[in-house]
This record gives structure tokens, C-alpha cells and sequence, in this order.
């Protein structure tokens, strides 16, 4: 069975691309058959955060339309046998994308024999954010500790447990989980932003991880590898993480105490 | 939600109390739901069965009558629950009371009007006393499992809403009976809402924008109380006429 699991936040700019990226490269690493989709009809990140802006020839919207076929349209990822991505049209308006199309490159992928499709939504709660959860098994809720991320965060999950097909169906509810993203222990520690404790609190729902706020995601941006491949780094081990917990492996919870400096540090500085 | 611009014969707009506010230029139901088809065309479930206050502001003369069920069965095609009304005169007021639907002028307007106890003493110019309301227990309890979230609206008509996983800051319920809250409150509470004025709001984590009963509001924008903040509490209304204001007591759970 295929499991669909959207990466969605409500806010822009929480690390949705990112973790995309991330964790559907990491479920390809543990060997599932992974698909990765770019919702974001318009904008078009996920394909440079892949690294494979250069290949695109066709995309999500060709598809749909039928102006080409989803073998055609879908990208090889360079770093994992089983990975492949569906970029997002740079070009098109927002409502190219359909539900039935959606619907179906989502039923052709099942038939291709993916494990695992992950969808990268876009911003706010409006039409394609709707449709990159309306299938969806699972749900990833980015969110960045502060209170209007936290806030959309909590109108997405509203959402997706009224507009997404197992809602109305009926059926059991998407499986929410709380990512939070872009944490700072530190500025936690001097009360400059919500602590993952209470924004679990606020949320009420099961924690997957906490990525740091880290150099490492704009150099791995930059170099088009997704983070969890920067081998050693904080937020790859973190996503990581996340990977194994979504799997349903036990992890500690890493990268959230700030390590206030001692007094030999303070004194003399350096390490 | 905005659908529409101002020279529409209908305007949507989130009301201060939360639910949809449906401005009407016209009172008419043929003409509106010709309006509500085009503006909502390919979106037959834009609305999602959500409560919708009418709002008659934007008449630009009162009709003599209105025709409340056709009104109503109207606005229920488009999933639009008409709960209340607000700027209408007293005459039309009163006959939408017979229809179902309450009287939600803004908490400013609401307190003198919105507490029709059956004994309490009618203001000169109020509209005469409602039918008996449909009570709590005729009427049955909703029941909600899943968290309230932000920008969405729960409203247990005729009876009493237990919420089992809280309600998120954003949120509005509305029970013309008691509100039950297991876990946080955090969004707009509004009990008793039709004017039972004995509907009480109890919850296990109290932390709310707003709560009302009957029509009385409070707000908390200077915080909520220490005693209670974060904790068990009961929200009742007291006193008569003018004096009715809302209490708040924390509440001993074990
Ligand atoms: N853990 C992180 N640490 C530092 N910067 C991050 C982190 N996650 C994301 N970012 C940065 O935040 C910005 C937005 O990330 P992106 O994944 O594109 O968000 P979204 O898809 O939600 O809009 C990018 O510049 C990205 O490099
Ligand atoms: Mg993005």
C-alpha cells in the first residue's frame, strides 16, 4: 500500500521544501520506493533543493494536463536508487492544478509500486495548499517556534481534518505529526522563542522531531543535496531522526538543551 | 472568508464573535440565492455547514416582513446554518425569534437585549418573550472528539457541547446550552446561546479570548486571573437586568 504523507504548515518559509526534501530522501535511503511532489505550482524550490532544476522537461501540470506521461515527468534523484521527483511548473497559474488530476498521478504512482509519496505544499490555506493534503494518509505540520507559525499550523490541521478525503469519507482521520523547525535552543533558553514544549502544548500533537536552526540547510541549498545527506551535521542527524520515528523506531529527542557556556569558558573563551 | 465586493447584494465577512457574518442588501430569498449561485458557482461546498449570523445593516430599507423559513432553507442549501440575526428592529426581531434564530447584536449591543429569562423583567421597547427554547436535555448533547482548531466553528444547537480534546486559540463553539471543555478553552466560548441565562461554561484548562452566556461577554485582554489561568474553572452569569455580569470560579477537580 501506498502511504501519501503531506509536508504542510499553513506559513510560509517554515523549512517545508526543506523537509521534504529531507525526509523523502531519507525514507529512499532506508529503501522504500519514495516519490517526492512539488505542490507549488508557481514558485518551483523543490527541484533546486533536489539539485535537478536542470533536468526538469516536464512537470506536474504536464501531466495533469496529459501532455505527457508521469514516467516522462518524473526526475531520478542523483543521490538515491528509489527516489524521484515531480516538479512543479514555474510558468502555470495556481489553477492548473485539478483534484481529479491530482487524484490521478497519485493513483498512478500506487500502481507503480511506491511506498511512499510525499507532498510539498505550498503556502497558506487556500486551494493548493487544499488539494497537496486532500490525499493524504499522514501529515507532517512544520512549524517554527513562534506563535503566528504555531497559530497557522493549528488552522491546517483544522483543515486537514475536514477537507481531506478521509475526512470526508469518513474514514480514520490523517495521522497528524508535529515537526518543529529552525529551533534555537539558545534563543529558547532567553525566552526569545517558544520553547518545543509549549508548542506541543499549544498543538496537542505528537512530536516527530526538532530540526535546528542551522548554516548547514542554506549550504546544502546551495549546493541542490537535501540536508540529511550533509553527513555528521546536527540537522541531518535530526532528520534522520524523524525518518526512523516516522517508521515507528524509538528516538531520543536531540539538539533542544542549550549548553549555557561554563565558567572557564566565559573566562577565558575559546572551546 | 471574503466572497464578494461591497456592491454585492451579499457580503461575507468573520464576524468579531467568530461565526460567518452574511450581510444582506436585500431580504428577499429568490434574489439572494440567484446571487449566492453566481458568486459560489463551482463551489457548492464553500461554506461547510458552518453558523452564519444575518445581518440586516445593509438594507437599504426595512421590508415590513421577512420570510424567515424561506430565509433559512435557503442559506441551508448554499451549508450555511443561520444561528442569529443582528441590526434588524424589534418587529422583525421578534418574528425571528419564532423562526430559531437569535438575536446576536455586537457584545456592546448584546448585553440589554440578549437575556430573555422567562421571569426577568422586559425592557418598554423589547421584543415580547421567545417561545420556550428547545432545553438542553430534549435536545441532546453534541459531542466533539478532536481538538477545536483555529478558524473553526462548532455550534450545538438546542443542547450542551462537551468538546473532549479542547479548543485551540481562534476557535469559536457556541451551545444554546452548557459548554463542557476537557482539556485547554482557549478560543470563543459562547453558552447559552439562544438566552439560557443558567448555561455555565466548565473546563479543566481555562484560557479563552472570550466567553459569553446569554449574551453577556467578557474579554481577557488585560489577562486572565491567576487563580484561574490554566486551570479548572467554571464560567456562570449572576445578578439581574443590568447587573448581570459573568463569574469565574476556579474549580476543584480531585
Ligand atoms: N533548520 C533550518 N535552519 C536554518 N534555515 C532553515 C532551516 N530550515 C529551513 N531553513 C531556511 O528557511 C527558508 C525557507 O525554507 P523552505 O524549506 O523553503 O520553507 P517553505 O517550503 O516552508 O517555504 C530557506 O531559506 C531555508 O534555507
Ligand atoms: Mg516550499
Amino acid at each position: 500500500m501506498t502511504r501519501v504523507v503531506v509536508v504542510t504548515s499553513g506559513k510560509g518559509g517554515v523549512g517545508k521544501t526543506t523537509t521534504s526534501a529531507a525526509f523523502a530522501s531519507g525514507l529512499a535511503l532506508r529503501g522504500y520506493k519514495t516519490a517526492v511532489i512539488d505542490f507549488d505550482v508557481g514558485l518551483r524550490n523543490l527541484d533546486l533543493i533536489m539539485g535537478c532544476e536542470r533536468r526538469v522537461v516536464y512537470d506536474f501540470v504536464n501531466v495533469i494536463n496529459g501532455e505527457a506521461k508521469l514516467n516522462q515527468a518524473l526526475i531520478k534523484d542523483k543521490n538515491c536508487e528509489n527516489l524521484f521527483v515531480l516538479p512543479a511548473s514555474q510558468t502555470r497559474d495556481k489553477d492548473a492544478l485539478t483534484e481529479e488530476g491530482v487524484e490521478i498521478v497519485i493513483k498512478e504512482l500506487e500502481h507503480m509500486g511506491f511506498d511512499y509519496v510525499v507532498c510539498d505544499s505550498p503556502a497558506g490555506i487556500e486551494r493548493g495548499a487544499v488539494l497537496a493534503l486532500t490525499f493524504a494518509d499522514e501529515a507532517i505540520v512544520t512549524t517554527n517556534p513562534e506563535v503566528s507559525s504555531v497559530r497557522d499550523s493549528d488552522r491546517i490541521l483544522g483543515i486537514l481534518q475536514s477537507k481531506s478525503r478521509r475526512a470526508a469519507e469518513g474514514r480514520e482521520p490523517v495521522k497528524e505529526h508535529l515537526l518543529i523547525t529552525r529551533y534555537s535552543p539558545k534563543r529558547v533558553d532567553e525566552g526569545e522563542m517558544l520553547s518545543y514544549k509549549d508548542v506541543q502544548e499549544l498543538l496537542r500533537v505528537q512530536l516527530i522531531g526538532v530540526i535546528p536552526e542551522s548554516e548547514s540547510v542554506l549550504h546544502a541549498s546551495n549546493q541542490g543535496t537535501p540536508a540529511i545527506h550533509l553527513k555528521g551535521t546536527d540537522v541531518s542527524e535530526a532528520y534522520s531522526d524523524v525518518v526512523a520515528r516516522f517508521l515507528g523506531e524509538d528516538r531520543p529527542l536531540r539538539f533542544v538543551d542549550y549548553e549555557k557556556p561554563g565558567l572557564i569558558k566565559r573566562l577565558f573563551g575559546g572551546k | 472568508m471574503t466572497a464578494g465586493s461591497p456592491s454585492r447584494m451579499i457580503e461575507f465577512r468573520n464576524a468579531s464573535i467568530g461565526a460567518t457574518v452574511a450581510v444582506l442588501r436585500d431580504a428577499r430569498p429568490a434574489p439572494l440565492a440567484d446571487e449566492l449561485h453566481k458568486m459560489l458557482g463551482g463551489m457548492a461546498d464553500f461554506f461547510n455547514g458552518e453558523p452564519a449570523i444575518l445581518d440586516f445593516s445593509g438594507l437599504s430599507a426595512e421590508p415590513d416582513r421577512i420570510d424567515w423559513s424561506g430565509l433559512i432553507s435557503m442559506f441551508r442549501r448554499f451549508r450555511l446554518q443561520p444561528i442569529g440575526v443582528r441590526n434588524l428592529s424589534a418587529e422583525l426581531v421578534a418574528a425571528a425569534r419564532q423562526a430559531g434564530l437569535a438575536q446576536l447584536d455586537g457584545a456592546e449591543l448584546a448585553a440589554p437585549t440578549a437575556s430573555p429569562t422567562r421571569t426577568a423583567p422586559a425592557r418598554v421597547d423589547a421584543p415580547p418573550p421567545p417561545p420556550p427554547a428547545p432545553v438542553a436535555v430534549q435536545a441532546g448533547t453534541m459531542f466533539v472528539d478532536r481538538p477545536v482548531r483555529s478558524g473553526q466553528q462548532v455550534y450545538a444547537k438546542g443542547g450542551d457541547l462537551v468538546l473532549l480534546a479542547g479548543m485551540s486559540n481562534g476557535a469559536e463553539v457556541i451551545a444554546d446550552g452548557s459548554i463542557h471543555c476537557y482539556g485547554p478553552l482557549r478560543g470563543r466560548a459562547l453558552a447559552g446561546a439562544q438566552g439560557n441565562t443558567a448555561a455555565r461554561i466548565i473546563t479543566s484548562n481555562f484560557g479563552p479570548e472570550i466567553v459569553s452566556i446569554a449574551g453577556i461577554y467578557k474579554t481577557f485582554e488585560q489577562g486572565i486571573a491567576q487563580n484561574v489561568a490554566g486551570r479548572p474553572a467554571v464560567v456562570r452569569l449572576s445578578g439581574a437586568g443590568r447587573e448581570q455580569k459573568l463569574d469565574i470560579e476556579a474549580l476543584q477537580l480531585d
